[in-house]
């Protein structure tokens, strides 16, 4: 009897305990506790705790890459061990690179969220980029000198003398449709659906681990800090001085941000993710769980707008250009090729869903490729998908447009 | 002064205190299920069972084989490739408890390591001087070397039976069979041994809540086996979900060809048996880490976990029930019957790896080597 006494009290005492130390969880308070620094700059013990190089490296491939698409002296297997890297071979221009076990394809579609229980899309978004490959070097660098007609590929100029576009017989620009839609299927997947994820952050230990601090093996920062940076290394991986970005640092996330921020209705875009990325960090060393995820959440709805925008600002570019210049048409059409492709990875606040599915891409995606693709395009179709993309967020098409 | 002094730390233990709910911090356990008869019963009615089973199939199959290497003919072939089989289907009962013993000495290391290594097995009876302990030859024993031993050395039956009569190193390819099945014995005697030495009773009276407890290793190994030999090994692998092309080549008993799905399903259903406590025998069940989820749970006025846990693999095997008998044929057919397979094994995992050790207040001993 008394001992159930005693636990009953102790039980009340703990109950009391647990909201007077744990209630910072709670309330909104805990904002003014936490404070972001100016830079994104973390330190332990007077050394920086932040890394990404793994980030930076995979950027560094994805650029190589991106060139090599326009180079038609190279073949398909040259590309593929680009895509598909294994340490130590002589794929690349940099030899850090050549010696990196890291590769673009292995985390293609690869995000613990969306895709750890479906390697069945996941195998069939990889596919789709070894097909961008396959068909860059294999119907287009034959074709390179050929003029590009529907049904057939080859190169097609921009009015006035302007840059010349090399095209699919759809009229589809491979090398656009692998960078923008990468810029999905890798960087923001890995970032939305990967590293800012709980199910990531907060892995086997990684809690108790970061409580405690107790860094990594040989390593200067805990586990969730690190696995946060890796989520901030897939945007900001690529600048000179990483810790105090300036965007447009590569032909990925950093450079439509940039494109992004640059247009008035969507200003301070870029200073929006950056803080949360800073405040969410600072949260981590503070072990502030509910003001990280906070922050992801801002992340992910901010980024997700980034293809979003620049699919209805390419898909209205193109609109009125489909019959006076096929090839700028066709350059806009391209991009939005990709942007569109990747909304399906992109991420709805507070869900473990995309704003569009793979089902709904794909459906976007056979539109423009039906029959002769490109060249079989009307403004309506165009001006249809942009309002309907632009339906779901929260930005009209006449903004994202200008 | 002196009272901020005293707050700061009085805070820190209370902070500590109060918020360690989502860590696991020693070996005290704060449920009254009896943790001792989970054990009992995964010792007495499943594993033990197991091990004497897998032992008597082995012993049977060593006879097959000396029948086969005194007499090589299609009825001694067909013999020793029936038992093999036996054997193989009960090892699907035994893989996951990579405890004690079999920790120690590499157990499974030593039993199914598969790709099979040709030219390491070739290389071995050519020159006739081996040691099968050594980590090297991990890939040139156990079920899978037998399999390319009996199924794999010749193009068809005659084929293979002229391995084993006019072939020139005919006499040192017997002599490998009977040293593989030999040594498939004695390790298998020294894990069993140990169970039913001292080692059971140490077992079963580890209750505690470490890293190192029985009962946390237990379900570890569980989780392990069931995402890495089950899930990875058998399905993900070959499928290509880890690489970037497909491998049809890595799927369990590949030079027998139809018999990958049989042994995976029988995998599934030891997982399934062995997370609801089933006996080994079919005889009945006792207390599991199913029926602790369950109490667990049930005083929290939690939905019903186990029934998720349960429905999942029950999904999963109907999709592995549709796959061809072969997974290499399967594999080049349709791949992507193997990637759902694969993706229905997998929503079980985070079930397992995240909400069962969660609510069991278990740490995961183990992190995916996925570095980057």
């Amino acid at each position: 009897m008394k001992l159930t006494q005693l636990k009953t009290y102790s039980a009340l005492l703990m109950g009391a305990i647990l909201l007077a130390s744990c209630s910072e969880d709670e309330g909104s308070s805990v904002n003014n506790l936490v404070e972001a620094p100016a830079t994104y700059t973390f330190e332990r013990d007077n050394n920086s705790t932040v890394n990404f190089s793994g980030q930076t490296t995979r950027i560094a491939m994805a650029e190589e890459l991106n060139s090599a698409l326009k180079n038609p002296n190279l073949d398909e297997a040259t590309l593929d061990a680009m895509f598909a890297h294994e340490e130590g071979n002589q794929d690349f221009s940099v030899g850090s690179l050549n010696d990196s076990d890291k590769n673009l394809r292995s985390k293609t579609a690869a995000s613990a969220d969306y895709f750890s229980a479906n390697s069945t899309d996941a195998a069939a978004i990889k596919a789709d980029f070894d097909g961008f490959i396959a068909g860059q070097a294999n119907e287009v660098f034959p074709a390179w000198g050929n003029t590009a007609s529907p049904g057939t590929p080859g190169q097609l100029q921009q009015a006035g003398g302007g840059t010349i576009r090399y095209i699919s017989a759809k009229g589809l620009e491979y090398d656009q449709a692998y960078a923008k839609s990468l810029l999905g299927a890798l960087m923001m997947d890995q970032i939305l659906n990967n590293y800012l994820s709980p199910t990531v952050l907060d892995e086997a230990d990684n809690r108790m681990e970061n409580g405690q601090k107790v860094v990594a093996e040989g390593k200067n920062y805990t586990v969730m800090e690190h696995k946060w940076d890796e989520a901030y290394g897939y945007l900001y991986g690529a600048e000179a001085t990483p810790a105090n970005p300036s965007l447009g640092q590569d032909s990925f996330l950093s450079k439509y941000l940039e494109r992004v921020k640059a247009d008035a209705d969507f200003a301070g875009i870029d200073t929006d993710i950056f803080d949360a990325f800073k405040l969410g960090r600072a949260a981590i060393v503070a072990n502030d769980y509910e003001l990280r995820d906070a922050q992801a959440e801002i992340i992910r709805e901010k980024i997700s707008m980034i293809p979003a925008i620049r699919a209805v600002y390419y898909l209205e570019d193109a609109k009125d250009d489909l019959n006076t210049d096929p090839a700028r048409a066709f350059h806009a059409l391209s991009e939005a090729y990709g942007f569109i492709y990747s909304l399906q990875f992109t991420r709805q606040p507070g869900t473990n869903s995309p704003y569009f599915s793979k089902a709904e891409v794909d459906a976007f995606l056979s539109t423009l490729m039906e029959n002769n693709g490109f060249w079989d395009l009307t403004p309506a179709t165009l001006e249809a998908m942009s309002s309907q993309i632009a339906s779901r967020y929260s930005f009209t098409v006449a903004e994202a447009a200008n | 002064m002196k009272l901020r002094n005293l707050l700061l730390p009085l805070l820190a233990i209370f902070l500590i205190l109060a918020c360690s709910e989502s860590t696991d911090d020693g070996g005290s356990t704060s449920d009254d299920f009896d943790r001792k008869a989970l054990l009992e019963n995964a010792a007495d009615n499943i594993i033990i069972p197991a091990l004497t089973q897998l032992v008597e199939d082995l012993e049977d199959l060593q006879l097959a084989q000396q029948d086969f290497t005194a007499t090589p003919n299609t009825t001694t072939l067909a013999s020793l490739r029936t038992h093999w089989l036996d054997a193989y289907m009960t090892w699907q009962y035994i893989e996951m408890f990579n405890i004690g013993k079999a920790e120690e000495i590499l157990y499974a290391f030593q039993m199914n390591i598969y790709p099979t290594n040709v030219t390491d097995i070739n290389n071995n009876i050519a020159s006739g001087t081996y040691d099968l302990s050594i980590p090297n030859n991990n890939d040139a024993v156990g079920f899978p070397a037998l399999d390319y031993l009996l199924f794999g050395v010749g193009q068809d039956e005659t084929a293979i039976l002229t391995a084993y009569t006019t072939a020139t190193d005919a006499q040192n390819r017997k002599q490998y069979l009977a040293d593989l099945i030999d040594r498939m014995l004695e390790l298998s005697n020294v894990v069993l041994d140990d169970w039913n030495g001292s080692y059971r009773d140490q077992f079963v009276n580890s209750t505690g809540n470490t890293a190192t407890s029985s009962v946390n290793l237990l379900i570890n190994d569980f989780i392990f086996y069931y995402e890495k030999g089950l899930r990875a090994n058998k399905i993900g692998i070959p499928a290509g979900v880890f690489s970037t092309t497909p491998l049809p080549d890595r799927v369990e008993a590949y030079y027998s060809g139809e018999l990958s799905k049989q042994l995976s399903l029988a995998a599934l259903h030891a997982s399934e048996a062995f997370f609801n406590g089933r006996a080994f025998n079919g005889m009945g069940s006792g207390p599991s880490y199913a029926s602790y989820a369950t109490y667990l749970r049930n005083n929290n006025g939690s939905e019903d976990l186990t029934a998720a846990i349960n429905n999942q693999l029950g999904v999963a095997r109907s999709q592995m029930n549709q796959l061809d008998d072969n997974f290499s044929e399967q594999i080049s057919t349709s791949n992507q019957m193997m990637t759902r397979t694969y993706d229905e094994l997998q929503r079980a995992v985070v079930l397992l790896k995240v909400d069962l050790l969660q609510t069991l207040n278990i740490s995961v001993d183990y992190v995916d080597a996925d570095g980057d």
